[in-house]
């Protein structure tokens, strides 16, 4: 007679097998328990994500990419500023930089069907629409071939006083500034008020930089509004359109203004927000971590009974150990993946509701997973771990 | 390994056992210098009151227990030398457990109940499914391999425990009180069962009882009393 016999690992498998497949409702249960566990982490850091995301997306939206450059002059005359500049130069020589436009301002009234109203006429170059985020709700904005055209858009609140009732001011009516009549060729959307513009894109009327010379002798750019990309050091691209700006430049000096107040209350934010979710994960790990610990406590303490028949049988610690990790991994993956599907599902659900923007949070899916992992491993193998060295009778007896 | 293979006599030698609980601070001698040997193919009874220590006296028997001083040889083993994993070993090939509250594992079919032992031995799923239908097929139970315990009566489940407890071929069943959860004319059946056993395939038989009617079908009577083992004279 051999004292040693050796449960094949195809044997194993079949237990296990066996095993799960007559789980029945307990382990249903079970499974319940560790999907909720997980899908809650899952889903609480992905929505405190996402709201993260939103919130930033406001402070963006006020301009905290966006950067204003004036050009006072050298020394005490007023000399005349350049009518133009070489802005795709600009463009090249700062890496980062998404959109750049000129200003050139005049204000004065805007007559049209005898309604007058001052506005602020803005000669712009193409550009300005990325660099304003001006958007367009009828027709189009002034496009490079426009240049020597006598088209115009127009901002919403200027519209509106400038319309009467019965009598909207529509796409294609013509307005007139001085002696001349500009086509309408797109009304903008209500703008939030942008509070580093020197314009207020809602009482101006756009029109091509060229064209200023018809009613104003002697324009001169009076502001370049440039737009980066997000998440870049505003400081350094500010510096970089400094010099190419200046290069251009011989009677004037650069100022440009960073936006600092905003980028540092963003950053604020964003700390603020990283703490949330910090905490969030936290708790909700912890919540989490408490399902599913008690789940597969449960589990094995009403097995007890069980490893103490099948050591009875003949089945050696090991043989108890690998049943129940077989059984613990099973089950936790296919809660963890389970709880990831529908962790995510709620937190998309949750943005769509709410109207946010749906990003998947990085951190979200391994801790969500893993931590479920770890508990659901941990406290399914321990207790039968320490059941499986008792002796026999120990894990026999009615508790 | 196990070298220790003194001829000593018989399957089962027990010299001067003993065995201690510590209760709330206070110890508490369940067995006290038992001395008991058995050979093959005896029939034995354990009797005694509740509280006794027969059934602490049956898991050091069947390896479920250690106790706390004393000698034991089971087929030639020295106990106190053996690995966890060797008693384990032991107890699946040499010993079948029927216990009085069954013991099914309720989420297995009569059939794989019966197939579990020899799992742990590394039989082959199919052979060990072949020689479990077989094993069921003697206890009369073969139409019901597939139906779960909780669908079976309880002479039912105790043909299927006594089933598992024979598949592994072992050379002495140890049963506690099988017939205590019994109405009398299934006890008799499960009786009648052990014994044809016992006497045609010459399993040694150990039964836990306080029934003396079962115990006048045994060739032994075995007392214990205050932890304390007696004979009670040879049939």
């Amino acid at each position: 007679m051999t004292l040693r016999v050796e449960l094949s690992f195809s044997q194993l498998l079949h237990e296990a097998f066996v095993s799960l497949r007559t789980l029945g409702k307990r382990s249903i249960l079970a499974l319940l328990g560790i999907v909720i566990g997980s899908s809650s982490v899952v889903a609480l850091i992905n929505i405190g994500h996402n709201a993260a995301v939103d919130a930033a997306m406001i402070f963006k939206e006020m301009g905290t990419d966006t950067l204003v450059a004036q050009f006072p002059s050298k020394g005490t005359i007023n000399l005349p500023m350049a009518t133009r500049l070489d802005l795709d130069a600009v463009r090249q020589a700062v890496p980062g930089l998404t959109h750049i436009g000129a200003l050139t301002l005049l204000s004065g009234p805007v007559v049209f069907h005898g309604r007058s109203t001052n506005a602020n006429v803005v000669g712009s170059t193409p550009g300005i629409q990325g660099a304003m985020r001006l958007v367009v709700q009828e027709g189009r904005f002034l496009s490079p071939f426009d240049a020597n055209e006598t088209y115009g858009v127009i901002g919403a609140q200027l519209a509106q006083a400038l319309g009467a009732p019965g009598d909207p001011l529509r796409l294609g009516d013509r307005v007139r500034i001085n002696d001349y009549l500009f086509l309408l060729v797109g009304i903008l959307q209500h703008q939030p008020r942008a509070m580093m513009m020197p314009v207020q894109a809602n009482d101006s009327l756009f029109i091509p930089a060229q064209g200023m010379r018809r009613i104003y002798a002697n324009p001169q750019i009076a502001n370049v509004i440039i737009r980066a990309a997000p998440g870049l050091d505003m400081e350094l691209i500010a510096q970089h359109a400094n010099v190419a700006l200046q290069a251009q430049l011989v009677d004037h000096t650069v100022d440009i203004q960073v936006p600092q107040q905003m980028i540092d209350g963003m950053t604020r934010q964003s700390r603020t927000f990283a703490y949330l979710l910090l905490a969030l994960g936290a708790i909700s790990l912890v919540g989490g971590g408490v399902g599913v610990m008690n789940v597969m406590l449960m589990n094995v303490s009403e097995r007890r009974r069980e490893i103490g028949i099948r050591m009875a049988l003949g089945a050696r610690q090991r043989d108890i150990r690998n049943l129940f990790l077989l059984e613990a991994v099973t089950l936790t993956a296919v809660g963890a993946a389970c709880g990831a599907v529908l962790g995510m599902t709620c937190a998309w659900l949750y943005a769509w509701l709410s109207g946010w923007a749906f990003a998947l949070a990085v951190a979200a899916l391994p801790l969500g997973v893993g931590s479920t992992l770890l508990v659901g491993l941990f406290f399914g193998i321990y207790p039968a771990i320490s059941a499986s060295r008792l002796q026999p009778v120990e894990a026999l007896r009615d508790e | 390994m196990m070298t220790d293979t003194s001829a000593l006599p018989g399957l089962i030698s027990l010299q001067g056992i003993g065995k201690r609980y510590q209760l709330a601070g206070q110890e508490l001698t369940i067995l006290n210098d038992v001395c008991l040997a058995i050979a093959r193919g005896d029939s034995c009874g354990i009797l005694g009151a509740s509280g006794s220590g027969k059934s602490t006296l049956l898991n050091i028997l069947g390896l479920l227990d250690l106790p706390n001083c004393g000698q034991y040889h089971f087929a030639g083993h020295n106990i106190f030398n053996a690995s966890p994993d060797e008693l384990a070993a032991i107890r699946n090939q040499q010993i079948g457990f029927v216990f009085q509250s069954f013991n099914l594992l309720p989420r297995l079919s009569a059939l794989d109940n019966v197939a579990l032992p020899l799992s742990y031995r590394g039989v082959s799923r199919h052979e060990s499914v072949e020689q479990a239908l077989r094993m069921l097929e003697q206890v009369g139970l073969a139409e019901r391999a597939h139906h779960r315990p909780a669908d079976l009566s309880g002479g039912q489940r105790q043909r299927v425990a006594i089933a598992r407890a024979l598949v592994g071929n072992p050379s002495v069943i140890l049963a506690d009180e099988p017939t205590g959860n019994l109405d009398s004319h299934t006890a008799q059946d499960i009786m009648n069962l052990l014994l044809a056993l016992n006497r045609e395939q010459q399993v040694t038989l150990i039964i836990v009882t306080h029934d003396p009617h079962i115990a006048e079908r045994l060739d032994r009577k075995i007392l214990v009393r205050n932890g304390v083992v007696q004979e009670a004279g040879r049939l």
